[in-house]
């Protein structure tokens, strides 16, 4: 159970931090939980060698209204971490006159996601999509 | 303005003979007749008896001469009728005469017909030249309140909040008033006319011209420009001629930047509660969707904390929506206080029995020291008990596991002060100076797993406001928080 892939979770809500946990454990895979992008960051940077995560799973909306593409986009213009696929959630993708919501493939690259979802993910949708990703 | 059938005519003469003579024949036609034999006498007569349409004058009369007699009357009088007559008629006198403003002149011995004819082309005379001065008077007085007509529509566009431009059909500037320099200050300078193409806002000039262009000439366009810090609602109508070609564009400038900013507030509470709504509902959401998934096993242990977990946001959401209609019957006015005087110990007591339990399940300590025995305040007992409510609650909140809040009840000067201290994760300075925001909250590491709405402090802010109490706060990272209340305090026996 606790032997599978290593996948890092970012929100600021510790209810879907546990909820993603709690999926994702389902699904034979290990988390590593952060209430905040920075820290996943710090710890991208010390793991770098010793155990790369094969996913990111981050929040859009933290502290700032984009905190979410700014980590993606941080973590793609590193060579350590550009290849690492990466899943956005928001429950705000609307929201102040914007919508973030990606509509074409364009659109999520533009983002720099492989994914995106609208908080709360269903369960077997989220599981679906990691698997297409980390296998 | 033809005088009446009886015009007043006045007789001066020496002799006597003439004068009743002239008395007699004139009021036989039916004419008022006043007499009097000098130059005195008959300047008397006017001044007392006056207005008279004519006067029969003697030229050679003892004390006042006739021509004297003519000047003073006329500058009583200017429309007076003077009419000579003499005996010894030259044509010299008639010259003076006629310079003294006579009208004319018959010498003695005259006939009844004679005299007659004299004051009725006289009394003809006198109906001209009143008529040609009510003319004159009145397109005088027309004039007087054409200017003052005038002077009053500039003072009313100059006092005009409202800026005001008028551009001609040949797109010139004519006028602007005083609020136009303040609203566009790049041509407050510029002499009267200019042309519409020196004002700098490509916005303004182009509704105009959109105006000024328009065939039919009967588009009025309004739109909302920003100018400088402001905003504005520009109005620009044409200025339709009676023939129908329009011969220019009046332009109004009418300040919106309070509406506007409101509005912008308005939507962003809007959209800052549908979001605070909206992330409680997720995760309720997404908790019930994975104990119905089915992913777990069927082990009640977690099944039970999920929803423990879902049962805490709903009821963090059911508070946030209490709380926000508090705020919103503070913030209209409709939030009635039953103000009566309150024991503040007794309801500092009741308070931290609610939440006693909450403070045991994580070992914190909460005292109450009372250093003001038996104060009260005049307040609204439920509302008091919500202000402490909230101050006590965020203390075990924010407290760490184990640690102490201390309630300590004093007086400060006219007040009665509540002050909740804890020794938890304690805020920044900027966090400090926003706590008291709607929908504020110290977004950290630390507080990301602490519900709350964002909304009690500003509830407890307006609630102590509406008491003409003060709240402040003062806190330090990783050493505590320590907010304070301070109410006007009453005599119990009050």
């Amino acid at each position: 159970m606790s032997s599978g892939p290593m996948i890092y979770l970012v929100d600021d809500d510790k209810d879907f931090l546990e909820m993603e946990k709690a999926i994702l454990a389902h699904g034979g895979y290990r988390t590593r939980c952060f209430s905040e992008s920075r820290e996943a960051l710090e710890a991208l940077g010390s793991a770098a060698g010793i155990e790369r995560p094969a996913l990111v799973v981050t929040d859009l909306m933290m502290k700032s209204l984009d905190a979410g593409f700014t980590f993606a986009r941080a973590l793609r213009s590193d060579p350590r971490f550009a290849d690492i696929p990466m899943i956005i959630v928001s429950a705000v993708a609307r929201q102040k006159g914007f919508d973030f919501r990606p509509r074409t493939a364009e659109d999520l690259a533009a983002m720099n996601a492989e994914a995106f979802f609208d908080k709360p993910v269903s369960p077997a949708a989220l599981l679906a999509r990691v698997k297409e990703l980390v296998g | 303005m033809s005088e009446p059938a009886g015009a007043r005519i006045l007789v001066v003469d020496d002799e006597l003979g003439v004068r009743e003579g002239c008395r007699k024949i004139l009021a036989s036609e039916g004419y008022e007749v006043l007499t009097a034999g000098d130059g005195k006498a008959g300047l008397a007569q006017l001044v007392e008896r006056g207005p008279f349409a004519v006067l029969l004058v003697d030229l050679q009369m003892p004390r006042m001469s006739g021509l004297e007699l003519i000047r003073e009357a006329r500058i009583r009088d200017p429309d007076i009728v003077p009419i000579i007559i003499t005996a010894h008629a030259t044509l010299d006198t008639a010259v003076e005469g006629t310079r003294q403003g006579a009208y004319s002149y018959i010498p003695k011995p005259f006939t009844p017909d004679e005299l007659l004819l004299a004051i009725k082309n006289g009394l003809e005379r006198r109906a001209l030249s009143l008529e040609a001065r009510r003319l004159r008077e009145e397109r005088e007085k027309r004039l007087l309140e054409v200017a003052a007509e005038r002077s009053r529509s500039t003072t009313i566009i100059a006092a005009m909040t409202d800026g005001i431009l008028v551009i001609n059909s040949e797109k010139l500037v004519v006028l602007r008033n005083n609020a136009t320099a303040r609203i566009l200050p790049d041509c407050a300078h510029r002499p009267i006319p200019f042309p519409l193409d020196e004002i700098e806002s490509a916005d303004v000039r182009e509704i105009v011209n959109i105006v000024l262009d328009s065939p039919g000439g009967f588009m009025i366009l309004s739109r909302q420009i920003p100018l400088g810090a402001f905003t504005y609602m520009v109005n620009v109508s044409p200025i339709i001629e009676p023939g129908g070609e329009t011969s220019g564009a009046v332009a109004v400038f009418s300040d919106v930047t309070e509406l506007k900013k409101l509005d912008t507030a308005k939507s962003m509470f809007v959209s800052l509660v549908a979001h605070e709504v909206k992330s409680p509902l997720a995760a309720t959401e997404g908790w019930l969707n994975l104990v119905l998934s089915g992913m777990l096993k069927a082990d009640p242990a977690e099944e039970r904390h999920m929803l423990e977990r879902a049962l805490l946001r709903v009821r963090t959401l059911r508070g946030m929506v209490n709380e926000l209609i508090s705020l919103t019957a503070i913030q209209t006015g409709n939030f009635s206080l039953k103000r009566a005087p309150v024991a503040v110990a007794e309801v500092l007591a009741e308070v931290m029995e609610i939440h006693r339990e909450k403070a045991e399940e994580r070992r914190i300590s909460v005292e109450i020291s009372d250093c003001a025995a038996g104060a009260h305040v005049l307040a609204d007992r439920e509302a008091l008990s919500m202000i402490c409510s909230n101050l006590v609650e965020n203390a075990i909140k924010y407290s760490c596991d184990d640690g102490r809040v201390l309630v300590r009840i004093g007086r400060e000067g006219i007040y009665v002060a509540v002050s909740v201290k804890d020794e938890g994760i304690g805020m920044s300075p900027e966090d400090s100076a926003k706590v008291f925001e709607e929908f504020y909250r110290a977004r950290n590491e630390q507080t990301a797993g602490i519900p709350g709405t964002g909304l009690g402090l500003s509830l407890v802010k307006r609630l102590t406001e509406l008491h003409e109490g003060t709240v402040s706060v003062s806190s330090e990272p990783g050493k505590g928080s320590e907010f304070t209340v301070r109410l006007p305090s009453m005599q119990p026996s009050a």
